[in-house]
């Protein structure tokens, strides 16, 4: 069975629409970096459905790059928000607003 | 080689002195006198060389093409360089009597050498600018000198007063050597003359004569930039001697005479020297006739004889003039030098209404200033007599008989108080002890003349043998005598010497009377000056009076002369006042409502760019992601329209 491309972006744009949600909605940070990783998918799934879609491996290359990114910035985050709730009370991004101008 | 030694050696001294005086102590003063000397005996040996055709020319620095810096000793400079080190020795000897014991001793004669050594600068070089950079050192080192006792307010005062009026001056000659060098690209004096009627029109010289003369007057203390002069008189009395009466103040006239053929070549420009040679002559002397303190007498002689002098160059008369200041610089230097040995006999007084009968007490110093009043009065056979009949008569050929007239008249005024001072310092009985409240003199605490002397005290004085002074007084007495018969008749020595110097012969001669007659009349104006000064203080019945005469007469000089015109407090309003109320303006409505302002202004808006940009920076991660997700979408929305529409 072939799934039209259309149906791949349209999947793409609503994990996008989620991810982008859950970073603005949500205070968690946790949840915060997992819609980030939702945002990094779903740009991975239209860049993937577009190399099938014009047979051009440079999207599939760019899959690959992405995804050493959001490894990378994973371990980063997490490592951010370990560093920052030891010295804060309450997991809430919110609090941590001390550089503010 | 030699020229550079000359020119050099005093600078050494100063530098030495100025280094090491406190190591050198007392050997300060004789260190500094024997450069000086030496100086003095290097220029009698270039004589041979200066003389010849050509003069001696040494070139030193070449800069820009046709700026080259060079020494010149030719004829002019020559008389100028002996009179600066040969004077300038003589009173460097005296001052080590004079200055003996004060605390400051070494850093006197590293002034002095400096002094000498802006001075030879002045006169050796071969160019506008290093004129300029002489005229401004000469400036500084009697700006360091009036103010050497720099405890006393008045001497600072005196100090800064005579600067700030020499800097008008040397705003005056930049503005004439600013140009010459716009009109001609070079400095040299021989580019300069070359240029005269070719590349310099005469409007062109008429202002860089007036540039020039600014810088003179400002010098050579012509009104109405003289006011610095008489007060000048705080400095010690061997620096008024060897600055202020022999050799910096006629800087001017050497300008005038350096400068010949620019003056030859514009009427107008001699006319205005002229006439403000004359006004100063005048002026000075009719203020020597009220004046009570010994040096301010000699300060007004001196702007009186400066004047002379610059009425002879500038009318023309250019050997009259610059023989003028030959004579001068022996005569004042010697009445100078006999006024400070009676000044340091007598504790530092300076009226003479307090001295009286010294005569008796101090027949040298009598000697010595007896002999350079009647040199100054021009007695025939002493030397002012020749060099003012010279400047006298020289204006009358000139064409100018208001300016002979104005001569004439200036020489009766000073034989009168010329007599007066020798008169009233020495005959009848000494006043030294009797009440200051008696002879009239007003008791202030700041008085320019009594007062106000007391740093010299400070140290007490173990005099110097007397010989240190008097003997450089013993060996000026022979040039105040002799040294006018250089220029006794027709082809005298003294015009074969100048003969053919440049610009020096333009002088017509078409003189109204025979020469003989001009002088016989200036002898009876003379005569009469003295015969009036002599019945006012020299009578047997002026003198058993005298106490009572002076009082009299202190009390009733008239206000407008004892203030000197008003010049001082002319600028004072002119000048000083509207400067001051300028000032205040700028920190009343400037400095607050516009400077202090506008410095408010941007710090103010700033704040408020801040408190702006403030806004957005909440410090929630949302909310940025939220602008970041908006601008995206605005990026988005966009390129959709821009090229969505189009495809």
């Amino acid at each position: 069975m072939i799934v039209a491309p259309e149906n791949y972006v349209a999947l793409s744009a609503v994990l996008f629409t989620i991810g982008v949600v859950g970073v603005i909605a949500r205070r968690n940070p946790l949840i915060m970096l997992m819609s980030i990783e939702l945002l990094f998918n779903a740009a991975n799934l239209a860049l993937v459905t577009y190399a099938r879609a014009w047979v051009n491996n440079v999207g599939h290359i760019f899959a690959f790059l992405v995804i050493t990114v959001a490894a990378a910035e994973a371990a980063i985050g997490l490592a951010i928000v370990a560093v920052a709730f030891r010295n804060l009370p309450h997991v809430d991004v919110d609090d941590a607003a001390v550089l503010k101008g | 080689m030699m020229l550079a030694f000359v020119w050099l050696a005093p600078l050494a001294g100063g530098i030495l002195l100025w280094a090491f005086g406190p190591q050198l102590r007392s050997w300060a003063g004789p260190i500094g006198s024997a450069l000086i000397g030496a100086s003095f005996l290097a220029t009698c040996a270039l004589w041979g060389s200066a003389t010849a055709p050509g003069a001696l020319h040494v070139p030193l620095v070449s800069w820009l093409h046709g700026w080259n810096f060079g020494l010149q000793l030719d004829r002019l400079s020559l008389i100028w360089s002996l009179i600066i080190t040969g004077v300038g020795f003589l009173i460097h000897v005296y001052s080590i009597g004079y200055m003996d014991g004060d605390r400051a001793f070494a850093r006197f004669f590293a002034y002095m050498n400096f002094f000498v050594f802006a001075m030879l600068t002045l006169v050796l070089s071969d160019n506008v600018i290093g004129l300029l950079v002489g005229w401004g050192l000469v400036g500084l080192a009697s700006y360091f000198l009036i103010g050497f006792w720099f405890d006393r307010p008045s001497a600072v005062a005196a100090a800064r007063k005579a600067f700030v009026m020499n800097v008008v001056g040397d705003v005056g000659m930049m503005f004439a050597i600013f140009l010459i060098v716009a009109k001609l690209g070079a400095i040299g004096y021989a580019d300069v003359f070359a240029g005269v009627g070719h590349a310099l029109d005469s409007g062109t010289v008429f202002l860089i004569c007036v540039g020039l003369f600014v810088g003179c007057a400002a010098k050579s203390a012509q009104v109405p930039l003289h006011t610095w002069l008489p007060d000048a008189m705080e400095g010690p009395t061997p620096v008024s001697a060897l600055i202020h009466a022999a050799t910096m103040v006629t800087a001017g006239v050497y300008l005038i005479a350096r400068f010949a053929p620019l003056w030859s070549a514009s009427a107008e420009a001699r006319e205005m020297a002229g006439v403000i040679g004359g006004l100063t002559a005048i002026s000075g002397a009719v203020l020597g006739c009220v004046q009570w303190d010994i040096k301010r007498i000699l300060a007004y002689s001196t702007m009186s004889q400066i004047g002379y002098m610059i009425m002879g160059v500038g009318v023309g008369a250019f050997t009259g003039g610059v023989f003028h200041f030959l004579t001068h610089a022996f005569f004042k230097a010697q009445l100078f030098l006999g006024a400070g040995i009676i000044i340091h006999a007598l504790a530092n007084q300076q009226d003479v209404r307090r001295m009286g009968g010294l005569r008796t007490r101090m027949p040298f110093a009598f000697l010595a200033m007896l002999v350079g009043v009647l040199a100054i009065c021009g007695v025939p056979g002493f030397s002012g007599f020749f060099s003012k009949d010279d400047v006298i008569y020289g204006t009358l050929a000139a064409g100018h008989p208001w300016l002979y007239a104005v001569g004439v008249l200036t020489a009766g005024i000073t034989a009168y108080y010329m007599f007066r001072l020798l008169f009233v310092t020495f005959f009848g009985p000494y006043r030294g002890d009797v009440d200051a409240a008696a002879l009239g003199i007003a008791v202030e605490p700041s008085g320019p003349s009594v007062a106000g002397h007391h740093a010299e005290e400070e140290e007490p004085h173990h005099h110097a043998p007397p010989g240190l002074m008097n003997v450089p007084v013993a060996i000026l007495i022979l040039p105040t005598i002799f040294i006018g018969w250089l220029d006794f008749g027709e082809g005298s020595p003294w015009k074969q010497f100048f003969r053919g110097f440049p610009g020096f012969d333009a002088a017509a001669t078409s003189a109204a009377m025979p020469e003989l007659a001009s002088t016989g009349l200036v002898l009876a104006v003379v005569a009469a000056g003295f015969t009036l000064a002599y019945a006012r203080y020299g009578t047997t019945a002026a003198l058993r009076d005298a106490v009572a005469r002076l009082r009299n007469e202190t009390l009733r000089t008239p206000p407008v002369l004892v203030h000197a015109y008003y010049f001082d407090a002319a600028y004072e309003l002119i000048f000083a006042r509207s400067a001051r109320a300028l000032g205040s303006w700028f920190d009343r409505v400037i400095d607050p409502h516009v400077i202090d302002a506008g410095v408010r202004e941007v710090a103010i808006s700033s704040e408020w760019l801040g408190h702006l940009f403030r806004s957005f920076q909440t410090g929630l991660v949302r909310v940025y992601a939220l602008s970041l997700v908006f601008g995206v979408a605005c990026f988005v929305a966009y390129y959709a329209l821009a090229f969505g529409v189009s495809r």
